[in-house]
């Protein structure tokens, strides 16, 4: 297979029906050159961001299920950002619980002035996604209810269990770590780091999968997903907002405390300044992901409004 | 397409012609998509694998709008050169 036609395979399915053999038609009749290539990346991209983009020859009921579905897959991957964004908000706050960094905080200005911004970023978006969430999730629980399936209420007991599991680890490890039991030091790392981290990464994976899974297989209302794109909206901005503000905590305290910057209070006695940077690129990778999902929610959302119109 | 119907590589060929840009083919492609979404392009049946478009009724109102409104934009231009 040509390279052109591994690019035309990042477009969407549905753009893919309706464009792809006139696309590949035409590029197979002159070469292609590196620009083309860019372009042709850059148009997949614009055509993801873009969902009603190949649609215009399904009948209206076709499309507006199309874009329901669009609308749905674009909230649970900003959902699903979230978490990823929270897991490593999570890491930054048990970074910063030491009293060095709470010491730094109250001294310096802007290091204690971007916590804040931290604080109050991640409090707007829980109550966002609360906003926008708990409405899907008493629907799913509704729908479930009145067509008497179990799967779905299942599915939503599962983050409580992947939590019980998660905090029944956390002891086990406690009480592992006890000083009357020898463990050799290889031992002790793999069950105070591995085991705890994976466990937690798992919980979260599995808690997510299963929301998302049951979210996906309920009958929940246009109206309902329309909604939640306000509430993504604010999700997402919150999320940029913790972001610039974690980048300017570690660059102020890079400045303001630099032997604690350079030091090994990070994750797990770890380097401070490796664990920031990691936390960073974790956040930032889960902001460019619900944005670009935000993006391609609201145009599925405008093209609903459009065909209902 | 405002002279005849006309296919992807023709289009990008004529653009080439004319305007002497080169229009890559994941732009060519997103314009031809809106475009139909819009209503101002409709697609006729494929021929060889390769697909001709022709404007729309109201496409052709479109394009003469604009092309309307170029040419009043371009001949107050050319006046207020003229003057100068």
């Amino acid at each position: 297979m040509k390279i052109q036609h591994y690019l035309v395979l990042l477009y969407p399915h549905v753009w893919r029906e309706r464009y792809e053999d006139e696309l590949l038609a035409m590029l197979e009749q002159r070469s292609l050159s590196f620009t083309d290539g860019v372009n042709l990346f850059f148009g997949a991209l614009d055509a993801h961001l873009h969902p009603h983009l190949g649609t215009t020859g399904m009948s209206l009921c076709e499309r507006m299920i199309q874009m329901i579905s669009t609308l749905r897959r674009s909230l649970l991957t900003i959902f699903c950002a979230y978490i990823g964004f929270i897991l490593a908000g999570w890491a930054f706050q048990k970074m910063t619980e030491y009293d060095d960094f709470v010491e730094a905080a109250r001294t310096h200005s802007i290091v204690g002035l971007s916590f804040n911004l931290v604080v109050i970023g991640a409090v707007v978006a829980l109550l966002a996604v609360l906003a926008g969430g708990l409405p899907i999730v008493i629907a799913v629980i509704r729908s479930a209810l009145v067509q008497k399936r179990r799967g779905p209420l299942l599915l939503l007991a599962v983050p409580f269990l992947a939590f019980a599991v998660f905090l029944g680890t956390t002891f086990l490890l406690e009480a592992l770590d006890h000083p009357g039991n020898h463990l050799s030091p290889v031992w002790h790392i793999f069950l105070s780091r591995g085991v705890f981290f994976g466990t937690l990464i798992l919980a979260a994976i599995v808690s997510v999968g299963s929301v998302c899974i049951a979210v996906a297989r309920s009958e929940i209302s246009e109206k309902l997903l329309r909604f939640a794109v306000l509430p993504s909206i604010l999700v997402t901005i919150a999320m940029a907002l913790i972001l610039a503000a974690t980048i300017i905590w570690g660059l102020g305290l890079r400045d303001a405390a630099p032997q604690l910057f350079a030091g090994n209070d990070g994750i797990v006695r770890s380097s401070t300044a490796a664990t920031w940077l990691g936390i960073v690129i974790a956040m930032a990778i889960a902001t460019m992901l619900a944005a670009i999902s935000l993006i391609r929610g609201f145009s599925a959302r405008s093209a609903l409004r459009n065909a209902a119109a | 397409m405002a002279g005849s119907p006309k296919h992807g590589y023709a289009i990008m060929e004529d653009i080439e012609a004319f305007a002497g840009v080169h229009l890559g083919p994941g732009t060519l492609y997103g314009a031809i998509a809106r475009l139909e979404a819009q209503g101002l392009i409709e697609p006729l049946p494929t021929e060889e694998r390769r697909r001709p478009y022709r404007l729309t009724a109201s496409g052709v109102a479109f394009l003469q709008e604009q092309l309307t409104g170029l040419e009043i934009f371009a001949s107050m231009g050319l006046q207020r050169l003229a003057s100068i």
